[in-house]
């Protein structure tokens, strides 16, 4: 296991303290994501004193419901501060529980319902090959997304095209495996014409590494991950927590536990 | 109405490099000489209809003015979360394009007919819903909105009529006022049917091609007589009556699967949306 990077550890403070000020917020999928998003934002041409750069790439969450840790890592990297975490989910909040692309500085497509974004951002892809432009798409998907047959749809499509300018990064952190799990994830993309990476989706120099990695085809990053990340009792009570906010107690242990991570 | 809809886009395609072509594996053949002319700008995708409109979404948000088009259930019914959320709440516009309006493909039975597509469509915020019943009513409508932004949905059919009426986006027709207490109104190629039915009989007769938005002043301007809406999908009538204090009565679809195949002219007699059929209820309404 890679030690967890600051700034990955900071992100987590925000999300949790985001979910105990808000009383709401998915905290095991937003941990689970959080290097993974890191590597992309590092990654990617991006500017987030002008989220709408004509020639950034693009980031599309697909599993919109990681909308809090996507919020954390957005304010980590400047779209806006971090002290707006706090409004998460309130009424006449830009920071739903789901992004709203009209609200959040960096969002480009509003995501929630499972297995669209992955579909949009072949669109955009297609888009930009045919504008002749260098510029890339990123998308992360769950692997309890995966059960969507949209995504499978969309694989086709964008292999039967080779897209290469398209990366999908697979939260491959198990959640599913109370309903239909999503077993031998590397060979499943890669059948359906992937380039496919597998890596430790908590080691962001593995996963910069990963993106930078040039594809002929639709690259497809399978990220080992532990929903809960940096917190055991998030881990090993990941269905309880799915969707829940810590009380005054459960926040200070989770702290303590975040801090020793 | 399939070959204008290929004719039209053709011809836009020649001034617009934006526009683009996704098929959902329906039309390829008709489209040949498109992806002859313009390979890079058309797509036969495959039979993926939720994929298809999410990348549709997705060819919008980057500038391009897309057509996709398929068969209607499976781009309406079976892909509704997708228009909705992806086209419509996102607001990355396009133009849905589906065939087999109703009862056209009556032989291929009740999977492949489709008679919800308007009435849902036009319950989404930010969609313009349209039923053209002609070629040109079609050509007019998709070079006046296909490039404005928003969802466009335009559903094709394989038996338009063939009466010459007035186009306009969201303008109903007032195709006859002979200052009757009974107004007829209808949509669409079952026109045809309902013109004939009607030719002689003593109503009015009013003609819409957008179901949405619908033209409220034309209907409210008929609110002294009693409506008669005659339509072969739902859609028409629950527009009709977003306008407040009207009397009308709705004669359409039953509440059942049409199990039976045969060709569309079956079973519109067997719903009673054939001349005589319609003739029959127009006339009960008119000694009533």
């Amino acid at each position: 296991m890679a030690a967890m990077a600051p700034s990955c550890r900071e992100i987590r403070r925000s999300i949790l303290k985001a979910s105990r000020a808000s009383g709401n917020g998915h905290i095991p999928t937003s941990f689970s994501v959080v290097e993974m998003l890191c590597a992309v934002y590092e990654t990617m041409k991006h500017d987030p004193a002008n989220p709408k750069w004509p020639e950034r790439d693009m980031f599309i969450l697909s599993k919109g419901h990681s909308a809090l840790g996507f919020y954390a890592v957005l304010a980590h990297y400047g779209y806006f501060k971090t002290e707006e975490l706090n409004t998460f989910g309130a009424f006449q909040s830009r920071l739903g529980c789901h992004p709203d692309r009209f609200k959040v500085p960096g969002a480009e497509a509003s995501t929630g319902s499972l297995g669209h974004g992955i579909a949009m951002a072949v669109g955009v892809a297609l888009a930009f090959r045919m504008q002749n432009s260098p510029r890339r798409v990123f998308t992360l998907i769950g692997d309890g997304e995966s059960n969507e047959g949209s995504v499978w749809e969309s694989l086709m499509v964008a292999t039967h095209l080779q897209l290469s300018n398209l990366t999908i990064l697979l939260d491959y952190n198990r959640s599913q495996v109370r309903s239909l799990p999503i077993p031998n994830p590397a060979e499943r993309f890669a059948s359906f014409g992937c380039d496919t990476v597998e890596v430790n989706g908590h080691d962001l120099e593995a996963l910069k590494k990963a993106l930078a990695k040039t594809s002929v085809a639709p690259k497809a990053i399978i990220a080992h991950t532990v929903k809960g990340c940096g917190c055991p009792t998030l881990t090993a009570n990941m269905f309880e927590w799915h969707r829940k906010s810590p009380n005054p107690e459960q926040f200070e242990l989770l702290m303590k536990e975040l801090e020793a991570a | 109405m399939r070959k204008q809809f290929r004719d039209t886009v053709m011809d836009l395609a020649g001034q617009d490099d934006k526009v683009v072509v996704i098929l959902g594996d329906i039309s390829h053949f008709l489209f040949n000489p498109f992806q002859d002319k313009y390979p890079t700008r058309f797509y036969n995708m495959g039979i993926c209809e939720n994929a298809l409109i999410s990348i549709t979404a997705g060819l919008s948000s980057q500038g391009f003015f897309p057509f996709v088009h398929t068969i209607t259930p499976f781009i309406t019914e079976r892909s509704l979360e997708q228009i909705k959320l992806d086209m419509c709440y996102n607001q990355f516009g396009g133009n849905i394009v589906s065939t087999g309006a109703s009862f056209d493909y009556a032989w291929d039975g009740a999977t492949h007919h489709c008679y919800t597509d308007l009435a849902i469509l036009r319950l989404i915020p930010h969609i313009e819903v349209l039923q053209p019943g002609s070629r040109k009513e079609l050509d007019t409508l998709i070079r006046s909105q296909y490039r404005n932004g928003r969802t466009t949905y335009f559903r094709l059919s394989e038996n338009p009529h063939n009466i010459d009426v007035p186009v306009q986006f969201g303008k109903a027709s007032i195709l006859k006022d002979a200052g009757a207490k009974l107004t007829v109104m209808t949509a669409g190629p079952i026109l045809g049917n309902v013109f004939e039915a009607c030719k002689d009989l003593p109503v009015n007769l009013v003609y819409f091609n957008t179901i949405k938005p619908i033209d409220k002043e034309v209907i409210a301007r008929y609110r002294h007589t009693k409506i008669l809406v005659i339509q072969d999908a739902h859609g028409l009538h629950e527009a009709i009556c977003e306008v407040p204090e009207l009397s009308v009565t709705c004669h359409g679809l039953p509440d059942q699967f049409c199990v039976w195949y045969g060709k569309l002219d079956d079973i519109r007699k067997m719903v009673g949306l054939d001349p005589a059929g319609i003739r029959k209820l127009v006339q009960s309404k008119l000694s009533a």
